[in-house]
């Protein structure tokens, strides 16, 4: 304790004060004339006596020397000083500081952004109470017959998982959707969050105002209750809490709002309304139809491993117990946090990667700077050794210097993370989870602040280290202007341009295979024509068109509207458009054996209105399109892909076959088509991984939601206006949702890639020009240096291109070596990649042979500059400067 | 004569005997503390008397002692020190753990012998 205190009076008399030396000097003055007066009084003369109490006292400077060292922290202190005296000599050379802190800023600024988002999306765990025991719950489809890893939920598996468990505090099941919310102002789509009761607890989300539903109220005739989002409640009702217990409507059925919630994070933070499932009993009984997402919270001490052994059981038993639905359907349990981030994760583990290379490649330009710098500082620095400042004092100075223009890079790169980060946000857009949550905070902070100094000072490092080999004596003999630039300094420049090549070759490595994946990826022929066409979904409620026939009637209506809008060249509905999901179910082709449902093959099927080929340009190559006379009670009709034709009825023609369309009607129905086959899932599937389609009539089944696809002649975003025209003088009432265009729809499908693409080839570019200016200015040093020698060369007749050639060359070893060093470890670290790589081969020829020429172009061209000035030396000017 | 200025000892020791010093003579300056310790050690002591400013300074950083200015016996102003409560109960402290320490040494070098 005492110890404490006194260590913290010593840090505050760091900051030093002339009260406290005034007040030593008074007090040893009293000392003295205390001592001199017994002196005098024992019959010395003043002098003597004086002489006496000094001796006495141990020499005046020298106590006070003592007391202060007591005073302060003297590590500290010349801490301090040494801050000072940096800050000082740095705004004497204000290039090299403005230099130094631009190289850092940059290299820190792309770091600290990367930082923000990675910490915020993979590094926190999630804003929930006991996050790390939240799960998400999936279904495994069996691997033959599905080409996804993991599946969405049927409730009446989900019933028996949570009836039986007993690893889980509670599990809760949920779907998202966009309704129509009318009856209170204009009507609108909302995003609506149906789930179970427990749902909101295991998030720990808890009401602001009001209540949440409880399992009461998620049954089959409770009366059906709502509770709102904040953003929601704020925009729609601008908080008017009068509107608890009054009633909205929900695709046309009344709901009593009983609550607010805040936003929900990670998972449905879009959704506006929630409600209870309220399942009927046929609904909860569905167990071969999988729609719905799961979640789960583990009990306190229970493992994922536990749970998943646990519940892989209860899956086994169901298995065995309806072995028709769930043969092969297993279970399984991720962490929430993990299951969110899964894609992003890769992308952003890349780019993280990526820059701390820059990072590196700043640190090496600096080190580099502050070399050539104490280079020109040898002799002031040799005359402070003379004077007996001890090495670890010069070597501790430069640390300090290091730090001040680390500190001075982190203030800048903080800056440009600030900016950075929006920027990003913006970039990803949607392909980023958790968004919401990347801010710069204090954990950014600490991370800026740490990459800064340790940059600093190891960039520092390199001239202190430098410097302790050096004989002071040799430095004060020849001076900075002749300083012998061989032996160990030349070394250790050309290891820096050697680290730097390497570096930035491996990013641009990196950003190249990426580049090639992205072309190859939109090079892919997706199988329909993507440019032009306008999307957007429709939902009509069954309360409003209760038979299948009014449900036909309005969508007919709204083709005849469309059809005949000025600028449209056709207009058709289908199910759910190519690479935005859809439904895969079990057909039963005409041919196969007898066998239970789910054994039957599974193909993608897309509910559609005729037209639809033309409009998408998907080619018929046998029989017909769909047409006009199929529909209710015509006889049933499917068009097939080639893929679906080739697996059912390999070297039959598929035209006049029957397939059964399983899971919707017992009825066969005859295939009149074949069309060519289009990407369903995403545009890098393999050719196994490609879904097959069977393309069925909408008007067989009248049901109530589709996706409106237009052809249009020009842009298609121009015709979104008369779209919605032509839906609502159908019903103006209807909402015409999630509008866009397939291009977008395309564009999406590609994720982050795009985006990572793009940050790393620009942190690769930038990464180029660092390393092209230190390789420039290494060599220009170099150059400076031999000026001499190369004078007297070109004196003794030496050919000007000869003495080129020999400058270049030397130049560009380190270049070399720094490419060969890249390019070995761009091969071993690619596999990192791996997953956003697409089409081309981890170890692209063609690409790390690019890039190393890229390298060497601009190796040649960084040496080629300092190496003509050289030879431009006047031989005579050299030489009389002996 | 014994030079304990280098000794590792020293530091503990010196300040002990200011402490000592002050309880016997109540509020002192500097150079009579310095005069009252050699005389106790009866001239076998000798120590540069600016020792004792860091010694002085590190006790009153500890709260073991504090200080005002004043007027010495003769009329010159000087620096005055006393004990605090803390002080006071550092000697006790201090006393026990010295007398020990001297016993236990005592012992060893008896054995020694």
């Amino acid at each position: 304790m005492k110890s404490l205190r006194a260590w913290m009076l010593r840090l505050f008399g760091v900051l030093g004060s002339s009260r406290s030396e005034r007040d030593l000097s008074a007090e040893i003055d009293s000392h003295l004339q205390l001592h001199i007066d017994d002196n005098i009084r024992a019959g010395m003369t003043p002098e003597e006596a004086r002489r006496r109490a000094i001796i006495a006292l141990g020499g005046i400077e020298c106590t006070n020397e003592a007391v202060r060292v007591r005073r302060t922290l003297p590590l500290i202190d010349s801490l301090v000083r040494d801050v000072r005296y940096g800050i000082r000599t740095l705004i004497k050379s204000p290039g090299f500081a403005i230099a130094g802190v631009i190289i850092l800023g940059l290299g820190i600024g792309v770091n600290s952004a990367i930082f923000t988002v990675v910490n915020a999306v993979v590094l926190r765990p999630l804003p929930f109470p006991d996050a790390d025991r939240i799960m998400r719950v999936w279904h495994t489809p069996p691997p033959k017959q599905f080409a996804f890893p993991t599946f969405s939920l049927s409730p009446a598996n989900f019933a028996d998982w949570d009836e039986q468990n007993e690893v889980f505090e509670r599990m809760a099941i949920y779907r998202y959707g966009r309704r129509a919310l009318t009856g209170s102002g204009e009507p609108a789509a909302v995003q609506v969050g149906r789930a179970s009761a427990d749902f909101l607890p295991i998030l720990g989300v808890n009401p602001v105002i009001g209540r949440i539903f409880t399992r009461a109220e998620d049954r089959e005739g409770a009366p059906l209750t709502a509770v709102l989002s904040e953003p929601f409640f704020k925009s729609r009702f601008g908080g008017d809490q009068s509107i608890i217990g009054k009633t909205i409507v929900i695709d046309r059925v009344p709901h009593i709002v009983i609550g607010v919630v805040p936003n929900t994070v990670a998972l449905g933070s879009r959704v506006e309304v929630w409600v209870p499932l309220a399942w009927t009993a046929k609904e909860r009984a569905t167990r071969a139809n999988h729609n719905y997402s799961g979640i789960a919270k583990l009990k306190p001490g229970i493992s994922v491993e536990r749970a998943q052994a646990d519940m892989t059981a209860i899956a086994k038993r169901l298995e065995a117990q309806y072995p028709d639905d769930n043969k092969e359907w297993g279970v399984l349990i991720r962490p929430l946090q993990d299951d969110i981030i899964m894609q992003a994760r890769n992308s952003l583990v890349v780019l993280l990667g990526a820059v701390a290379l820059v990072l590196l490649i700043a640190c090496a330009n600096l080190a580099n700077l502050m070399l050539v710098r104490t280079h020109g500082r040898a002799r002031e620095i040799a005359v402070r050794g003379a004077l007996g400042a001890s090495r670890l004092r010069v070597v501790q100075q430069l640390l300090t210097e290091g730090m001040v223009l680390g500190i001075g890079g982190g203030a800048a790169g903080l800056a440009a993370a600030y900016f950075g980060v929006d920027a990003l946000k913006a970039a990803f857009g949607n392909a980023l989870p958790r968004a919401n949550e990347v801010t710069v905070n204090s954990e950014v902070l600490i991370f800026t602040a740490i990459i800064s100094i340790a940059t600093g000072l190891l960039a520092a490092f390199v001239p202190a280290w430098q410097l302790t080999g050096r004989d002071a004596n040799d430095a004060l003999k020849t001076g900075p202007a002749r300083g012998n630039s061989s032996g160990g300094d030349g070394r250790l420049r050309s290891l820096l341009v050697v680290s730097e090549v390497a570096l930035a070759l491996m990013l641009l490595i990196g950003a190249g295979l990426l580049l090639r994946s992205l072309s190859g990826l939109r090079a892919v022929d997706p199988g329909f024509d993507a440019h032009h066409v306008l999307t957007a979904t429709i939902d009509i409620p069954d309360a409003k068109y209760p038979t299948p026939q009014q449900r036909n009637q309005f969508f007919d209506r709204v083709l005849q509207n469309t059809r005949a809008l000025p600028g449209v060249e056709s207009a058709a509905f289908v199910e759910s458009v190519p690479l935005q999901g859809g439904s895969t179910q079990y057909i039963a082709p005409e041919g196969l054996p007898p066998m239970k449902d789910s054994d039957l093959p599974v193909v993608a099927v897309r509910l559609s209105s005729p037209g639809y080929f033309k409009t998408l340009r998907i080619p018929v190559i046998a029989g017909r399109d769909l047409s006009e006379t199929d529909g209710l009670n015509r006889p049933r009709v499917v068009v097939v892909s080639e893929g679906t034709a080739k697996k059912f009825w390999p070297n039959q023609n598929p035209i006049g076959k029957h397939v059964t369309l399983t899971m919707m009607t017992k009825e066969p129905s005859e295939v009149v088509g074949v069309v060519r086959e289009v990407q369903l899932g995403s545009l890098d599937a393999t050719a196994e991984q490609t879904e097959t389609a069977v393309y069925v009539p909408a008007a067989e089944f009248g049901y109530g939601g589709t996706t409106l696809v237009l052809r249009t002649a020009g842009d298609p975003t121009l015709l979104t206006k008369a779209m919605v025209g032509a839906v609502q003088r159908v019903d103006p009432e209807q909402p015409v949702l999630d509008i866009q265009t397939l291009d977008e729809i395309v564009e999406q499908s590609l994720g982050q890639r795009p985006l990572a693409m793009l940050l790393l080839a620009a942190f690769a570019l930038l990464a180029l020009v660092l390393a092209t200016v230190g390789i420039y200015s290494v060599l220009a040093y170099t150059v400076r240096q031999r000026v001499r020698e190369i004078g007297i060369r070109l004196a003794l007749g030496a050919p000007v291109e000869g003495l080129l050639g020999m400058i270049v060359v030397e130049g560009l070893k380190p270049t070399l070596i720094g490419i060969v060093i890249g390019l070995g470890l761009a091969a071993a670290l690619v596999r990192v990649m791996a997953t956003l790589l697409f089409g081309v081969s981890q170890h692209d020829p063609g690409t790390f042979s690019g890039v190393a020429l890229i390298m060497i172009v601009v190796g040649v061209v960084a040496t080629l500059i300092p190496a003509y000035r050289a030879t431009r030396v006047d031989p005579i000017v050299t030489l009389r400067a002996e | 004569m014994t030079n304990f200025e280098k000794n590792a000892v020293w530091q503990g020791t010196l300040s002990l005997m200011v402490l000592r010093t002050l309880l016997t003579m109540g509020e002192q300056h500097g150079y009579g503390i310095a005069r009252r310790i050699e005389q106790t050690s009866q001239g076998r002591l000798s120590i540069n008397y600016g020792t004792l400013y860091p010694a002085l300074l590190k006790l009153e950083q500890e709260g073991l002692i504090s200080s005002e200015w004043g007027l010495s016996d003769n009329n010159r102003k000087a620096k005055f020190y006393k004990l605090t409560k803390a002080g006071r109960k550092q000697i006790e402290r201090d006393t026990r753990q010295w007398e020990e320490t001297a016993a236990i040494m005592m012992r060893f070098l008896a054995g020694e012998e």
